[in-house]
């Protein structure tokens, strides 16, 4: 039992205390274990995990044709596409011999380089181009306007689509003007319900909208607020900025709280406790 | 009116394979005759650019590949139009992947470039290092000793015999650093374990998704300009006057996002009608 617990324990707390106060202690030793060392470690544990993993995965689907489990044929590509590859990367290096083992992974001419461009290559790319027309479907099922916060959605997620592309330069912050009255003329009406008002509401802001426009001239992206490139840049610069800092704060607090219970030994699921 | 109204409704219901079938036509359209529509840098761009143009001529810039296949089309065009704007300003280019399809990314944007384009010399002129297993540790690798993590190169070189290697030994000896990134580890990797311990300057170059989770590194002052995606290797394909595969993918981008916004109002107009009707049943 202290094999599997206490000593994994041990080891976990003494290394993770050490990286840890390794950041405020200056002390040489234990500054190169933290910048050199246990980076060292790290990445040879790393190569062997890479081993661990791909036995794992092929464990997984020799048991699941054996077991003829759901969707069975298609672990046998998977195993076909494993020992191909295992083939292509440890066995042949390349057709004429002139090039060295590790370097033959990646360069021309060889048949891990062929798999690369002709396998992986397209089919991941295929994959990744599907999420084009899964995104076209789903925003247009899912931004519906419900309430105030799906409304605000919609509406930096229209500006982000449109003015972060070439046509979103082309139109104008005039245009983008005109649109807003309108929008103003639906909020009054549904506050006030009285159409007098509404009409009053929207024709006046027209009038100063076109005024506005004859006499500056119509400028493209002026005034910058309804131009929506800088509108876009507005909305990733502030309150994005502000929302994704509050959950990188979030994530930092949870990694420091979840090191302090491995380092003092509280959290142990790695041990399967 | 009635018609209009029966015509959004239907529009409302519509299946999405027809979704799928409009959205692969204007997709299609503009690659296959473009359309040119101008392309604005914006702020963060020209500071990527006005980075790399300041740097002092010969200055050893370590670029790093972290993408696959998957996000070629946003990713390559940047590494494509980066290493064009450092091999024309003679800096000295040092490759590594934290990804290990970066290298096969890596070795085809050199080739193009480095080797096709400006005729330099590998290992005089540029170098490609590899991937390494291991992530931010990997980083931290580079940071503290690079001769440790690579001690030969993709083609099994030795780095002592590499001539362009020599003074190099940590991260800080470095004047610059760009990432290609796509996701973990990458940019955000980079800022926390190299360039902000270090102070050696960093930009990136990340995929569109990536964008809001980088640009408080980029506010902050901690990362010089950002290219955000595909519009971002557009307006950098145009800043150094080359154009390339960014640039044409965006007239299709621009249609393909108006298409989308279309049937967002369409669909929300359809869903007003309807919710109407049932108050009004």
């Amino acid at each position: 039992m202290i094999w599997k617990r206490q000593i994994p324990i041990l080891i976990v707390a003494v290394v993770g205390a050490i990286t840890l106060f390794g950041w405020f202690i200056d002390q040489p030793d234990i500054k190169s274990f933290v910048d050199d060392d246990a980076t060292q470690w790290y990445d040879i544990l790393a190569s062997f995990a890479i081993i661990l993993g791909a036995l794992n995965l092929i464990k997984l689907q020799f048991q699941k044709v054996a077991k003829k489990k759901k969707g069975w044929p298609y672990s046998l590509f998977a195993i076909g596409g494993f020992f191909f590859a295992i083939t292509a990367g440890f066995f042949i290096k390349s057709l004429d011999n002139t090039v060295v083992w590790g370097a033959h992974v990646t360069t021309e001419g060889t048949l891990s380089k062929w798999i690369f461009d002709y396998m992986f290559t397209p089919l991941s790319a295929t994959m990744f181009s599907l999420l084009a027309f899964f995104v076209a479907s789903a925003s247009y099922r899912a931004f519906r306007i419900r309430n105030f916060e799906a409304t605000l959605l919609l509406a930096a997620g229209i500006i982000i689509m449109v003015g972060r592309v070439p046509i979103g330069s082309m139109i104008s912050s005039w245009f983008i003007m005109y649109i807003s009255v309108l929008a103003l003329g639906i909020g009054v009406n549904s506050w006030k319900k009285n159409k007098m008002i509404t009409f009053g509401v929207v024709g006046i802001g027209i009038v100063i909208v076109t005024i506005a426009g004859f006499l500056t001239g119509w400028p493209i992206d002026q005034p910058g607020i309804f131009y929506l490139p800088i509108l876009q840049e507005w909305i990733y610069f502030y309150p994005n900025v502000a929302g994704a800092r509050a959950i990188m704060i979030g994530i930092g607090l949870g990694i420091f709280a979840t090191s302090i219970r491995y380092i003092l030994g509280i959290e142990k699921s790695y041990i399967g406790e | 009116m009635n018609g209009l109204t029966e015509l959004i409704l239907k529009i409302g219901k519509v299946d999405r394979r027809w979704i799928f079938i409009v959205l692969a036509i204007v997709v299609f359209i503009p690659i296959l005759v473009p359309i040119g529509m101008p392309i604005r840098a914006t702020v963060t761009t020209k500071v990527v650019y006005d980075t790399i143009e300041n740097l002092p001529p010969n200055s050893n810039v370590l670029v790093s590949i972290e993408y696959s296949p998957s996000t070629k089309p946003e990713n390559h065009p940047m590494a494509i139009s980066i290493l064009r704007h450092l091999f024309k300003n003679d800096h000295k280019v040092f490759v590594t992947c934290l990804w290990p399809d970066g290298q096969f990314m890596a070795q085809d944007a050199l080739k193009q470039v480095a080797k096709e384009e400006f005729g330099k010399i590998y290992g005089e002129d540029y170098v490609l290092l590899g991937f390494r297993p291991g992530g931010e540790a990997v980083i931290k690798g580079i940071v503290s000793n690079i001769r440790k993590l690579y001690t030969v190169d993709v083609n099994q070189t030795k780095i002592d015999e590499i001539p362009m290697m020599e003074g190099i030994y940590k991260f800080s000896d470095f004047a610059f650093l760009f990432t290609v990134s796509a996701g973990f580890p990458g940019t955000v990797e980079w800022v926390q374990y190299a360039s902000d311990p270090t102070g050696v300057p960093m930009s990136s170059g990340v995929t569109s998704i990536q964008v809001n989770e980088v640009m408080p590194y980029v506010q902050a002052g901690q990362m010089k300009g950002l290219l955000a995606g595909m519009p971002g290797a557009a307006e950098y394909e145009a800043l150094i006057g080359q154009k390339g595969s960014a640039t044409s993918g965006m007239d299709a981008q621009s249609i393909a996002h108006l298409v989308i916004v279309l049937f967002i109002i369409l669909g929300n107009a359809a869903f007003f009608i309807e919710r109407q009707r049932s108050r009004k049943y």
